[in-house]
C-alpha cells in the first residue's frame, strides 16, 4: 500500500512547478499558431538537392512581392509560409520556382483566408468550453447522492481541476517545443486536447468511482478511504495507460510524419492525465473536503 | 443449466455475427446486394489518405431572402455535385456549411490532383436568371402615351417627306432628328443613322421585312415603319453576299421613339430579379427557330419554374423580359402572351456551336447563387501515401504489443480479450465504416486506433475486478459476475464522457476532424458492446469447473488471500 494521499504535498509541489513553467513559456509566446489559426499560405516543397533558405525566399519575394518564412523540414523539404496569395500569384510562383530549381516539387499548398482561420479558432475555444461543461454536468448527475464527506459537485469540480491541470501542462509542453523548435499547433492539436479531455476524465472517474464505493461502506476517515481506493485502482490505471501508450508510441515512431505532433500531444496528455488522476485529483478531494 | 444454454446461444449468435461482419469487412469482399438494393462495399479513403483537393466556396446570398437562403444553397450544392460527377471524380464530397450568416459549399475531390482543373470546372457554372423591368422606368400613363405617340408619328411622317426628296441628305436628317441612342458614338459624334452591314436576324421583324424583302439598294422606304422602338425611316444603301453565302445589307435609319408604359429597352439598369432562375431550369435543348431556321436554346422549367414564368409573362405582356447569363443580358424578348407551358426560348445570333455550348452549360447546372473560392488545399499523394502505409503498420505493430501485454499480464482472460478484439471488434468497426459509410482520413485512422486502446481498457477494468474478487475467495463464476457488475459503472461513466467529447468534436469542426470524432465514437460504442457481450460471453463459457481449479490462468493463486 503506497502512501499517496498522505504525501500529497509533494505531488502538489511537482505540479506547481510544471504549471508555472507552462505559464512562463506560454507567456513568452512559445505557442506557434499554424496557418489554421492565422490564415495565409503554407507551401510545402521538396527537393532532390535542397537549395539554401535564402535562395528560396528570394524567389518567393520576387514572384509574390511578399517576404516569407522558410522552415526546414527533414533532409530535403521546406515549409514556406507567407501571407495570402491568389490563384494567379500561386501559379506564377510555381513557374518561378520551377524555373529556378529544376528538381522542386510542390507537396502541398494550403490557402486559408483569415475568415476561416478566425472561425476555426473560435470554434475550437467554444468546443473546449462545451466539453468542460458537458463533462462536469454529467459527473454531477452520475455522482449524485454521494453526500456525506464529499458532495457530488466536488467530484465534478476536482475532475475538472485535474483536467485543466492536464491541458495546461500539455499546452505548456508545446509552448516549450514551439519556443525552441518552432513546432506549430494546428487544428489536430486541438483535436488532441479534446481527446485528452476525454481520457483524463475517464481516468479520474475510475478512481473517483472507487472512492465513492469506499464512501458507501465507511464514512469516517476520508484520507484513508481515498488512499485505499487509489491504491486499488493503481494497477488498473497504469495498465490502461500502458496499453494506450503502447499504441501511441508505435504510431509515433512508425506512423506518418503528418500526425507526429498530434500523437506526441496525445502521449503527453495521457501521461500527465494518468499522473493527475492518481496524484492530484484524489488528493484534491481530500484537501477540499477537509475544509 | 438455463444459464449455460443462454450463454451458448449468445455465443452462437456472436459467431454468426462475426462471420457476417468479417465478410463485410474483408477487403475486396463481396458487395451488399439485397433485392434491388445494391451497395458497393469498399472503404472510402479521405482526402489526406488518397491525396486530392479540397475547395471551399463562399456563397453570395445578398440577393436572396433569408427564408430562401438554405434552399438556394442546397440547390447550389446539387448543381456542383452534378458538375463534379460529370467530371468523373469518384465519390466527391460536396456539402454545404453554414456559420452565422456565412453560407459555404465545401467540395472535396479525393484523387483529383490538378486543382486548377477542378476549380475551372466548378467555377464555370453559369448563373442564369430572368429579370423584368423595374418600377421607375420613366414610363407614362396610358392616355399620355397615346398622345405622345401620335405626335411622334406625325413628326416621323414629316421627316419622311423630307427624306424622300431627290436631293435629301439622309445622314444629315438622321443626325438632326434620329432618337436612336446608337447613333452617337463614344466620342459624341453622330453617325448619320448608319447601321452598317447586317444579315438577317439582327433586327426586329418589321424592320427586316422592309429592309431585306421590300427595299432595293439605295432607296428610302416610302412609308414609316413601326416597331417596338418607334417609327423608322429606313434607307437601304447597298448589299452583298458574305463568305457563308448569306445576304448582308447596309442601311441607315432615322428613329422617332415611341413611349410606352415601359422604359426604352436599352435601360438595362432598371431590370430587377423575378425569382425565376437557374434553380428552376429542368433542361435546355438546342432547337431551330421555325421561321429563321437559326439555332436557339429552348428552356424547359420545372413545376415551380413554370408557375413563376406564367406569372411573369402575365405581368409583362407587351413588355420585355430579360434573360441574364452570368449577370449580362443575352436575350431580351418581348412577351407576346402569357406562357403557361413553362418553356422559353433564348434566341440571338447563335452559331450552332454556341447554342450547343450554352445548352450544355445550362444543363450541367445553372447556379442560383454566385460562388467565390475562399480556400483551397491540395494534398499531394506522396504525403498521404507514406502516412497511410506507415500508420497502418504502426497501428498493427502497436496492436501486437497490446495483445502480448494482455496475454502476459492477464493470461487466460487476456487471451480471450485479444481474440475478441482481433476477430470481432476490429472487423465489426471496419464493417461499420464500410456501411455507414465513413470516409477515412488520417485523423480517422488515429481515432480508430485510439478506440482500440479504450476497448482494451474496458476489458482491463473487468479483469482487475475479477482478480480482486477471486483473491477475496469468491468462486469463479460469481467472481465473474461481480467483476462485471462493479466494473460496469466505471466503464459506462468513462466512455460516456469520451462520447460527449466526440459529439462536440463532431458538431464543431471541419470534415477532417469529424472523421476522427466519428471513428472514435464508433470505436467506443462498439468497444462497450464488445466488452459487455463478447468478452463476457467468452468468460462465462470459460467459467468451467476445470478452470476454477486452475486459477493461475486468471493470474491468481489458488489460495484465497486474507
Amino acid at each position: 500500500m503506497l502512501a499517496i494521499i498522505p504525501k500529497r504535498k509533494i505531488w502538489y509541489a511537482v505540479s506547481a512547478v510544471l504549471l508555472v513553467a507552462s505559464f512562463v513559456f506560454i507567456a513568452l509566446g512559445g505557442l506557434r499558431l499554424s496557418i489554421d489559426f492565422t490564415g495565409g499560405t503554407l507551401i510545402r516543397l521538396s527537393f532532390v538537392d535542397r537549395p539554401p533558405v535564402g535562395d528560396v525566399s528570394a524567389v518567393v519575394q520576387a514572384s509574390t512581392g511578399q517576404s516569407s518564412h522558410v522552415q526546414t523540414i527533414g533532409e530535403n523539404k521546406y515549409a514556406v509560409r507567407l501571407g495570402p496569395i491568389d490563384n494567379d500569384m500561386h501559379q506564377a510562383l510555381q513557374s518561378s520556382l520551377q524555373e529556378r530549381f529544376s528538381d522542386v516539387r510542390e507537396d502541398s499548398f494550403e490557402v486559408i483566408g483569415p475568415v476561416i482561420g478566425t472561425e476555426l479558432r473560435q470554434k475550437s475555444i467554444i468546443a473546449i468550453i462545451l466539453v468542460v461543461l458537458g463533462i462536469i454536468g454529467y459527473l454531477i448527475w452520475a455522482f449524485r447522492g454521494t453526500g456525506g464527506l464529499v458532495r457530488s459537485w466536488q467530484f465534478g469540480l476536482n475532475a475538472i481541476l485535474a483536467l485543466l491541470h492536464d491541458i495546461t501542462i500539455t499546452i505548456g509542453f508545446f509552448a516549450v517545443l514551439g519556443y525552441y523548435f518552432n513546432v506549430e499547433i494546428d487544428v489536430l492539436f486541438i483535436t488532441a486536447l479534446l481527446t485528452i479531455l476525454g481520457f483524463s476524465v475517464h481516468d479520474t472517474i475510475v478512481v473517483f468511482d472507487r472512492i465513492r464505493e469506499g464512501l458507501k461502506t465507511r464514512s469516517d476517515d476520508l484520507e484513508q478511504i481515498a488512499n485505499d481506493s487509489v491504491n486499488q485502482t493503481l494497477v488498473r490505471s497504469l495498465n490502461t495507460s500502458t496499453t494506450t501508450l503502447l499504441v501511441l508510441v508505435a504510431l509515433l515512431f512508425f506512423g506518418g510524419s503528418s500526425i507526429y505532433y498530434f500523437v506526441l500531444a496525445l502521449i503527453v496528455g495521457v501521461v500527465v492525465g494518468t499522473y493527475s488522476s492518481i496524484f492530484i485529483a484524489s488528493p484534491l478531494l481530500v484537501t477540499f473536503a477537509r475544509k | 443449466m438455463q444459464q449455460t444454454i443462454k450463454v451458448r446461444l449468445i455465443f452462437l449468435f456472436i459467431l454468426l455475427l462475426g462471420i457476417g461482419v468479417g465478410l463485410i469487412a474483408y477487403p475486396n469482399g463481396p458487395d451488399l446486394a439485397i433485392g434491388s438494393y445494391h451497395k458497393e462495399l469498399k472503404l472510402r479513403l479521405g482526402l489526406d489518405l488518397q491525396g486530392g483537393s479540397q475547395l471551399v466556396y463562399q456563397a453570395d446570398v445578398s440577393g436572396i431572402a433569408q427564408v430562401d437562403q438554405a434552399e438556394a444553397i442546397a440547390a447550389a450544392r446539387d448543381v456542383i455535385e452534378r458538375r463534379v460527377n460529370l467530371f468523373g471524380v469518384s465519390e466527391p464530397l460536396v456539402q454545404t456549411s453554414q456559420s452565422g450568416d456565412d453560407w459555404r459549399v465545401i467540395v472535396e475531390l479525393a484523387g483529383v490532383l490538378d486543382i486548377n482543373q477542378a476549380i475551372e470546372l466548378i467555377g464555370d457554372t453559369p448563373t442564369l436568371d430572368f429579370r423584368e423591368e423595374g418600377e421607375d422606368s420613366g414610363g407614362l400613363p396610358t392616355a399620355d402615351v397615346d398622345v405622345y405617340n401620335a405626335a411622334a408619328l406625325k413628326r416621323a411622317e414629316t421627316i419622311l417627306t423630307e427624306a424622300l426628296k431627290p436631293d435629301a441628305d439622309f445622314a444629315a436628317l438622321a443626325n438632326e432628328h434620329s432618337e436612336d441612342p446608337g447613333n452617337t458614338d463614344e466620342q459624341g459624334n453622330k453617325l448619320g443613322g448608319e447601321l452598317g452591314f447586317a444579315k438577317r436576324g439582327t433586327f426586329v421583324t418589321e424592320f427586316e421585312t422592309v429592309l431585306f424583302d421590300q427595299l432595293q439598294d439605295n432607296t428610302v422606304h416610302p412609308e414609316v415603319v413601326e416597331t417596338v422602338f418607334g417609327y423608322h425611316i429606313i434607307k437601304r444603301e447597298s448589299s452583298r453576299t458574305n463568305e457563308a453565302g448569306e445576304l448582308e445589307v447596309k442601311s441607315r435609319h432615322i428613329l422617332i421613339a415611341k413611349r410606352s408604359e415601359n422604359a426604352v429597352l436599352n435601360q438595362l439598369a432598371n431590370y430587377q430579379a423575378t425569382g425565376l432562375n437557374g434553380q428552376h431550369l429542368k433542361t435546355a435543348t438546342v432547337q431551330f427557330d421555325q421561321t429563321t431556321g437559326e439555332p436557339v436554346v429552348s428552356l424547359a422549367f420545372d413545376e415551380e419554374g413554370t408557375k413563376l414564368f406564367k406569372e411573369i409573362t402575365e405581368r409583362n405582356v407587351g413588355k420585355p423580359v430579360a434573360i441574364f447569363l452570368d449577370d449580362a443580358p443575352i436575350s431580351i424578348p418581348v412577351v407576346n402572351e402569357p406562357i403557361t407551358t413553362g418553356e422559353a426560348v433564348i434566341s440571338g445570333s447563335f452559331t450552332l456551336a454556341d447554342a450547343k455550348t450554352l445548352a450544355r452549360r445550362l444543363n450541367a447546372g445553372a447556379l442560383p447563387v454566385p460562388l467565390e473560392l475562399v480556400s483551397q488545399q491540395t494534398v499531394g499523394a506522396t504525403l498521404g501515401r507514406d502516412s497511410v502505409e506507415a500508420s497502418f503498420f504502426a497501428g498493427v505493430f502497436g496492436l501486437v504489443l497490446v495483445a502480448l501485454f494482455m496475454i502476459i499480464y492477464y493470461r487466460l482472460p487476456g487471451l480471450l480479450a485479444v481474440i475478441a478484439l482481433v476477430f470481432f471488434y476490429t472487423p465489426f468497426v471496419v464493417a461499420v465504416f464500410k456501411l455507414w459509410p465513413v470516409t477515412l482520413t488520417l485523423a480517422g485512422v488515429a481515432g480508430f486506433i485510439l478506440s482500440i486502446g479504450m476497448a482494451v481498457d474496458a476489458n482491463i477494468l473487468i479483469f482487475e475486478r475479477l482478480k480482486e474478487e477471486l483473491r477475496h475467495g469468491r468462486p469463479l463464476d460469481q467472481a465473474m459476475e461481480e467483476g462485471f457488475r462493479r466494473a460496469w459503472s466505471s466503464i459506462r461513466d468513462s466512455n460516456i464522457s469520451s462520447l460527449i467529447t466526440t459529439l462536440i468534436l463532431y458538431l464543431f469542426s471541419t470534415s477532417l476532424i469529424r472523421g476522427f470524432a466519428v471513428t472514435l465514437s464508433i470505436g467506443i460504442i462498439i468497444s462497450m458492446f464488445s466488452a459487455i457481450t463478447i468478452t463476457r460471453t467468452f468468460l462465462r463459457l470459460a467459467a468451467t469447473n476445470w478452470a476454477a481449479r486452475h486459477l493461475g490462468l486468471f493470474g491468481v493463486s489458488n489460495q484465497p488471500i486474507k
